[in-house]
């Protein structure tokens, strides 16, 4: 900025003295000009009688006049036929002087001036005055004026420094200092920092409202760490809620298991000992009623034992690893694979999964047993077990082309209790799909069906990959 | 002109005059530019200016050659011949060619209080009275003023032309 100023200054000042330099000049010259003039009439008019009386010594007399002016460097006077009739200085060649005589006027060259000065009396002419002047005087006075000039601009140019660094003082220096404050405060994140006011007058001001913006900083600031312990607070008071409700109901499932049970058990082992102690004496309808007491018991074992599960599912941390899916899936079809039915196996090389293998497992197991099940009742069961990859998630799928459901109850069937068909038709207690849909979400994936009713039905979960993989 | 001034020479001495009496002549006309005549001496701005000669005219025709169409203040020139002074009616200068002394005083008494320029080559020309004499000094025409007359006369004669002359100093023998 300063360079600028001192730019512009420095410019300003220089067209300012050429102009002046400028119109001196022309001045100077037009001045020199009428001087000369002026002398040449003066002695043209003194000279009419020398001229007329051609009296030379006379003529040279009045010629010695000019001694007087310095810069006259040469004179003469011409009579009427050109011819030189005075001449001054005395000593001067005749050669010095022009040979004939010249315009009326004066002709500047780089040194000097000279001019013609014609004689006149009553119309006639006389004679002719050559005089020629230095231009010392113009010269002088223009190096006066260059001095001037340079003085000028190096006075104005110390004083503006001057000037500037006191106004960078006063101005500049409080707003770098506040600008430098501002800069700390961030990057340190110290709000708690205040600017100094130095002065009254608006950095005063700006420095005030910096201060206020600060204190208000610092006052949000205050307030967020507050609320943010609140929330803390009341985080820490839920999950002490959270936790005691869920010993809660861990208390609760394992008293419905065990106490549930008990009677259950009692049920069953009474049952067990009529039938065999007094199977003789029991006729066909009274064994077959104790066959539905015996089934109806087992039904809801297995309903608890599957609540239970579920309900150890949803309290469970899973630990994910990476899992061999292929040799998962081939031992679960080991173990649920009926030889009898001579079910079709159609296996795709399937890629790893990154889960938690127990309960990824008891996913497998319930989706290839229900597509095992589903599939009692046609000729040539075909269980199709696949994946691809869509989105950048591994998609798995069972498919089968068993009894298929309503593909209007795909939403339906991942609740807990909700079977599509009787247990006449199909045994399960309708939690087995609940427990997949549970792991899966804990997994991070989805579970979802589509079927044809009669067709046959395909199951699909997907499972987030490793990320760290 | 060299060869038309000695063809002049060769005629009739009286219609030509020489040299001398040519520069004389022209100076004669050249003082009307440096002497001032009262105002009331010219009846008008258009009035003639007399150049006069009394006594035996030296100049031949020569004053009127050079006075012819010319005009001095917007003043034509005219010349006079006068053989006595009662023939003097306007004049404004006068050249006396007398050489007699007494000739010389008379005429210049006559001509007191007249307002005219009296001009000679007599010697004693200033002594008695006349204004300016003609004297010749390194071979130029040389003038001698005797100021108190021209100032006597009413007249006023330049500084311009006064710095050329010699001073007719009355104490001196001149």
């Amino acid at each position: 900025m300063l360079r600028i100023i001192f730019l512009i200054n420095g410019i300003i000042l220089l067209v300012t003295c050429a102009a002046f330099f400028i119109y001196e000049f022309y001045v100077f010259r037009k001045g020199t000009v009428e001087k000369l003039s002026t002398i040449s009439k003066i002695i043209s008019v003194n000279s009419t009688a020398a001229l007329s009386f051609d009296d030379a010594d006379a003529a040279k007399e009045i010629l010695l006049a000019l001694k007087t002016e310095r810069h006259i460097m040469a004179a003469c006077l011409y009579d009427k036929n050109g011819k030189i009739f005075a001449q001054y200085p005395d000593s001067a060649s005749v050669s010095s002087f022009p040979a004939k005589t010249g315009m009326q006027g004066y002709v500047f060259s780089r040194s000097d001036i000279e001019g013609f000065e014609p004689i006149r009396q009553d119309n006639a002419m006389l004679g002719t005055l050559y005089i020629k002047s230095d231009l010392g005087t113009m010269y002088q006075r223009f190096r006066l004026y260059a001095f001037i000039v340079a003085l000028v601009i190096i006075i104005s140019f110390v004083l503006a420094y001057l000037l500037s660094k006191i106004l960078q003082k006063s101005i500049s220096a409080p707003i770098l200092a506040l600008a430098n404050t501002a800069k700390v405060i961030s990057e340190q994140k110290n709000y708690s920092v205040r600017a100094v006011k130095k002065s009254k007058d608006e950095v005063g001001s700006l420095t005030e409202a910096f201060n206020h913006m600060l204190e208000q900083i610092e006052k949000q600031n205050h307030d967020l760490s507050e609320f943010n312990q609140t929330l803390e607070q009341r985080i820490a008071e839920r999950t002490v809620q959270l936790e005691s409700v869920n010993k809660e109901l861990e208390a609760f499932s394992y008293s419905i298991s065990h106490d549930l049970r008990a009677p259950l058990r009692g049920i069953i082992s009474f049952t067990s000992i009529l039938e065999e102690s007094y199977g003789n004496r029991l006729d066909n309808e009274a064994k077959r009623l104790t066959s539905v007491i015996k089934q109806n018991t087992l039904r809801m074992g297995n309903l608890i034992d599957d609540l239970l599960t579920f309900s150890r599912m949803s309290r469970q941390d899973i630990v994910k690893n990476n899992i061999d899916t292929a040799a998962l899936v081939k031992t679960t079809i080991a173990e649920i694979d009926i030889p009898e039915r001579s079910i079709k196996w159609e296996v795709q090389s399937l890629p790893g999964s990154y889960g938690d293998v127990n309960t990824i497992r008891q996913v497998w197991i319930n989706l290839i047993s229900n597509a095992v099940k589903y599939s009692r009742n046609i000729a040539d069961p075909v269980i199709e077990i696949g994946s691809f990859n869509e989105k950048g998630q591994d998609i798995f799928f069972v498919k089968d082309n068993g009894v298929g459901f309503d593909p209007k109850y795909k939403e339906k069937l991942f609740r807990v209790f909700q079977r599509l068909h009787t247990v006449n038709e199909f045994e399960g207690t309708g939690v087995g799909l609940a427990i997949v849909e549970k792991i899966i979400s804990k997994h991070g994936g989805k579970v979802w069906a589509d079927a044809e009713k009669g067709a046959g039905a395909t199951f699909y979960f997907s499972l987030p990959q490793n990320n760290f993989a | 002109m060299l060869i038309l001034l000695l063809m002049n020479s060769l005629l009739s001495p009286a219609q030509t005059a020489t040299r001398e009496y040519q520069l004389k002549a022209a100076f004669l006309l050249n003082f009307t530019h440096f002497v001032e005549w009262p105002e009331t001496i010219f009846p008008s701005n258009s009035a003639t200016l007399v150049i006069g000669v009394l006594g035996q005219n030296p100049f031949g025709n020569y004053l009127e050659e050079i006075t012819a169409g010319e005009k001095v203040n917007g003043h034509p020139v005219a010349i006079h011949y006068y053989k006595n002074m009662e023939a003097i009616k306007t004049c404004h200068i006068l050249f006396i060619n007398f050489t007699e002394t007494n000739k010389l005083e008379q005429a210049i008494e006559h001509l007191k209080n007249r307002n005219i320029l009296t001009v000679s080559d007599a010697a004693d020309f200033p002594r008695y009275g006349g204004m300016i004499r003609f004297f010749t000094k390194d071979n130029k025409i040389k003038i001698q003023v005797n100021v108190e007359a021209v100032r006597a006369a009413s007249l006023v004669i330049s500084s311009k032309l006064l710095r050329l002359a010699e001073i007719f100093n009355p104490k001196e023998n001149s």
